[in-house]
């Protein structure tokens, strides 16, 4: 039986030309696994085809269209760029495909992307700005690099040396401070000495979703390696898309495993909840509210570990050596409901749709930027389902999320308050 | 003939720019292949085409106005609710307008009676939990649970659970239909009123026209809203546990319970099949495929072929499971009772119980079809049958039999008999007989087995459920009926003078076999010197078939 060498490098649309050609359009990309669909409300879990009702904006659309571009049969215009672009890289598809099948879908997304950037259609102009802003100025927004670090204040104490390294991320470094700032102090309380990056730049989660992997690529390398100098033996973030970066990605990019980084990586979530479990962080300061979670794709359903793989497509379909699949079983599920189930007075409240089921902001991997509609619409979505489970807070453990629903309250009008994961443990921490 | 300009605007203006699309991208993602139900075979490759053109209706006045543009414009289109039905529900000719129904997704549940309201794109998994959540249930078809109900309703409509629940044109009420002319048909008791409860109406019972036999795959019109009944079910939540991909509904065991058992020979398996029928008792009594076990139990597509090929023939026909979902309907006690018949029944028969989960992971909420292509990559149900049981446990071994001589590139099954179990309490009985193979492969094998089938059927008089658009029908129509071709011919130009619903279905069959060189050898039946088509599908087929030998 004749083989076909194969291995999982998004620069080659054909690694996946097996798995989009195996697509069967039984829509688990689109719909709440059947196990958890809570009825004909709240029953999908695809913001772009949700944004765009033609089969083309799901995923099973794309693997025709992903088909039919390696096969050269289509043409990039502006509406395949939008089909290929208008997608929050959620997850949600690849995890619901993995319910029943073995297919790769958001590399296979991901691998679109990479061909766009290579044929010189992509990515999307709102794109190439950020790329230009972080070349210039090291981070997404153009801001000036020196104030990155403006939002240490007196009261937070940032070691030069010490285990934990909290890299911080663009939007918390100039746009979200309060999260940067509770996040020290969190680690304060927990008494855990941290440091910083003496000169923190852009983790590249943009230039990595967008298909500019080269770009993205040498961030990686340079980041690994401030990390490596400076000897910490782990990496915290508060940033969920950052995690996703440094804790797959940049295995992905460099072609490594997770394991091979030689340092951890976690988020704050992670973090709090092992504290909590030590007994370094006391929660004991009542939030009386009833509050829901809103669970941030890249740490949930993105974030299993990554382990290169390079092998052979033989009979049936079937792969050798073994490939173990990332089916978004490893997220960060249990740990920020621990946490916010050990807060006094809080009345915590499950939305319909949870975990891998959740329905993604939409803000995420260049959507914001180049289809605010989209973005907005996805969080708006997402807004009616706070409201429909009677929450007065949202908590999400990522400032992508939190600003993006911020901005739907805002539109909406809706009372409902918006908070950064680490801002729901500062205001419960011992006064 | 391209979709004309004129024509465009107009149909433009039913649904607005948002929701109509010729743009190659969006047309290109509603392609058949090369992926899906009966992938890679010749019918996919030979008959489907993508469409020069989608749009979107969000109610049935829309659908009529684009049923009436596309008729006063000859232009071909296809209603597609979920695309999951593979090739036979995408476009069969060039530049047809696919109706995609997925924004006819109203829906209203009767708490009074019983029924739910709801339009084509309201999939199973959604219905169900409808009725779940107020203590009812109905059938999620094999099709699994993303199917449309509608869609499904018409075509299949049953799993394990029509043993009790019954077959599916008992549960369709009122319906309405857009005529492929764009007149609407009400059926039921909404021909004469607003309130669809009824589903026989006042004169003839249209629901064959529906759905004929298994379906007409969207030949005769546009189903746009149906009533189904929702059944009793009982009162004690199943809860959904797990992370993807180990998720299940935990059942409460005093109410809800899987029961397997093995029994010492076939004989003993259809006669529990019976005897539980007769005794009245459970929701389901099924004997599936045994892959389907390997799948259920495999975490990858590796994984099943090492555990699946550790199996021999002999293994597989020693095997004979009976499982058995058991409700308590009305109380535990009535369990209680079911669950001590069904002892005595398996206790006779020499059946032992195997240790069986307290969860369901298939059939109740979440029929998981999906699996189905985990380990070869391309599958169809070649045939089914409702008959009696005696006769639906004949039909697997015979299919089996021959499919043999198709293997490779068919699956190696060891000779699995397929699916067969009761429908309606022992009334009926099922058989469906799935093939699977890698679309890679040279699929003639798979184009061959599939109409040596339709003559085997008749050489054993089977009454195969797929004798409608999935057969060549000047093959299959002289034998049944007789002379269904006929009739089908009749009802076809009496609705759709113009052919432009879905064409060529329902003579889509025949016309594979006639282009495809490789299945020229097969064809042992006369076709009619006339074509039975209006002039303009004749030109656009002969010039279709003239482009496909030239590619060729």
């Amino acid at each position: 039986m004749p083989t076909t060498k194969v291995n999982l490098e998004t620069t080659d649309l054909n690694n996946y030309k097996y798995d989009m050609s195996r697509c069967i359009k039984c829509k688990g990309c689109y719909w709440v696994e059947h196990t958890y669909q809570p009825g004909v409300k709240f029953s999908t879990r695809c913001p772009s085809n949700l944004w765009n009702d033609f089969d083309s904006y799901g995923a099973f659309g794309k693997m025709r269209i992903g088909t039919g571009l390696v096969e050269k049969k289509l043409d990039w215009s502006p509406t395949l760029l939008e089909i290929v672009y208008a997608d929050p890289l959620c997850g949600a598809c690849d995890v619901g495909c993995k319910r029943n099948l073995d297919l790769e879908i958001e590399l296979s997304l991901e691998a679109m992307r990479v061909k766009a950037v290579q044929d010189g259609a992509g990515p999307m102009p709102a794109h190439k700005k950020i790329a230009q802003n972080i070349a210039s100025f090291h981070n997404v927004f153009g801001a000036t690099h020196a104030n990155r670090k403006q939002w240490v204040t007196a009261d937070i104490k940032v070691a030069k040396k010490a285990d934990v390294l909290y890299f911080v991320g663009c939007t918390a470094s100039y746009r979200n401070k309060e999260i940067a700032q509770s996040t020290a102090k969190i680690l304060s309380a927990a008494k855990t000495p941290f440091m910083l990056m003496p000169d923190e730049w852009c983790c590249g989660n943009t230039l990595q979703s967008v298909g500019m992997l080269d770009e993205a690529r040498e961030l990686a390398k340079r980041n690994i390696e401030m990390v490596k100098n400076s000897g910490a033996k782990t990496v915290l973030l508060s940033c969920a898309e950052g995690y996703r970066m440094w804790k797959v990605e940049y295995p992905k990019l460099l072609n490594i495993a997770t394991d091979d980084l030689g340092f951890e990586v976690v988020h704050l979530v992670e973090f709090a909840d092992e504290a909590l479990k030590r007994g370094d962080l006391k929660l004991t300061r009542p939030f009386e509210t009833r509050l829901t979670y809103h669970d941030s794709c890249s740490i949930s359903r993105l974030a299993d570990p990554w382990t290169p793989w390079s092998g052979e497509r033989g009979w049936m379909g079937t792969v050798s050596p073994p490939l173990k699949r990332r089916r978004g079983a490893h997220g960060l599920y249990a740990q920020p409901r621990n946490v916010i189930n050990a807060i006094p007075g809080v009345q915590f409240v499950e939305m319909i749709r949870t975990r891998e089921n959740a329905f993604c902001c939409g803000a995420g991997r260049g959507t914001k930027e180049a289809f605010p509609d989209l973005a907005s619409f996805a969080a708006g979505h997402r807004l009616e389902e706070v409201k429909e489970v009677g929450a007065e807070v949202l908590v999400s453990a990522c400032p992508w999320c939190k600003n993006n629903f911020a901005q739907a309250v805002k539109e909406d009008g809706s009372s409902v308050k918006v908070m950064d994961f680490s801002e729901l443990i500062l205001a419960s921490l011992e006064a | 003939m391209a979709i004309v300009k004129e024509a465009y605007k107009a149909l433009e203006a039913v649904v607005g720019a948002k929701y109509l699309s010729d743009d190659p991208a969006i047309c290109e993602g509603y392609r058949s292949g090369p992926c899906g139900y009966e992938a890679g075979t010749g019918y996919e490759r030979v008959m489907t085409k993508i469409p020069g053109a989608v749009i979107l209706p969000r109610s049935t006045e829309e659908v009529q106005k684009i049923v009436k543009i596309c008729n006063r414009y000859v232009i071909p289109y296809v209603p597609y609710s979920t695309g999951f039905y593979g090739p036979r529900s995408h476009p069969h000719v060039e530049n047809a307008l696919l109706v995609d129904l997925k924004r006819l997704n109203d829906f209203e549940f009767d708490e009074k009676h019983w029924y739910a309201n709801l339009g084509s794109g309201v999939i199973y998994s959604q219905f169900q939990e409808e009725c779940l959540r107020r203590g009812g249930y109905v059938v999620i078809g094999g099709g699994g649970a993303q199917a449309s109900v509608i869609a499904n309703l018409i075509g299949d409509g049953w799993s394990p659970l029509t043993h009790r629940i019954g077959l599916p044109h008992r549960r369709i009420l009122g319906t309405e239909v857009v005529l492929p002319d764009g007149e609407i048909l009400r059926t039921g008791s909404l021909a004469v009123g607003d309130d669809p409860f009824w589903g026989d109406g006042i004169g003839p019972d249209l629901r064959g026209l529906l759905r004929g036999y298994t379906g007409l795959r969207g030949c005769l019109g546009i189903v746009t809203k149906m009533a189904v009944k929702v059944l009793p079910f009982q009162p004690e939540r199943l809860q959904p546990t797990g992370i993807s991909p180990n998720t299940a509904l935990a059942l409460p065991e005093k109410r809800v319970k899987w029961v397997n058992y093995i029994m010492p020979s076939k004989a003993a398996q259809v006669k529990a099949m019976y005897e539980i029928g007769k005794a009245e008792i459970a929701g389901a009594v099924t004997k599936v495929p045994l892959f389907w076990r390997v799948i259920a139990k495999a975490e990858c597509k590796e994984e099943f072929w090492t555990e699946w090929l550790k199996e021999t023939p002999e293994t597989i026909a020693n095997f004979h499971i009976v499982r058995v979902l058991l409700i308590g309907f009305t109380s535990e006690e009535q369990m209680e009772y079911d669950e001590n018949v069904l002892n005595d029944i398996m206790m006779e028969l020499g059946g032992q119980p195997r240790r069986t989960k307290p969860s369901d992971e298939s059939w109740i909420k979440n029929a998981d079809s999906a699996g189905m292509w985990l380990m070869c990559g391309s599958y169809v149900s070649v045939d089914y049958v409702i008959e009696t049981l005696a006769q639906a446990t004949e039909h697997g071994p015979v299919y089996a039999e021959l499919k043999k001589k198709y293997t490779p590139p068919l699956m190696p099954d060891h000779g699995d008999p397929g699916w067969f179990q009761s429908f309606e309490l022992g009334y009926h009985g099922y058989s469906e007989f799935l093939i699977y193979w890698d679309q890679d492969e040279d699929t003639t094998g798979v184009d061959h087995f599939y109409l040596e089938t339709s003559k085997m059927n008749i050489d054993h008089r089977f009454y195969t459920a797929l004798i409608g658009p999935h057969q060549p029908m000047y093959l299959t129509g002289p034998k049944y009926g007789p002379n269904y071709h006929e009739w089908m011919l009749k009802i076809k130009n009496e609705l759709d003078p113009l052919w432009v619903c879905h064409p060529p279905v329902p003579f889509a069959h025949d016309e594979f076999v006639d282009r495809a060189p490789w299945m020229h050898e097969l064809k042992t039946w006369e076709s009619p010197k006339k074509s039975p088509y209006p002039e303009w599908l004749q030109k656009q087929l002969a010039a279709e078939t003239a482009a496909f030998l030239a590619k060729k």
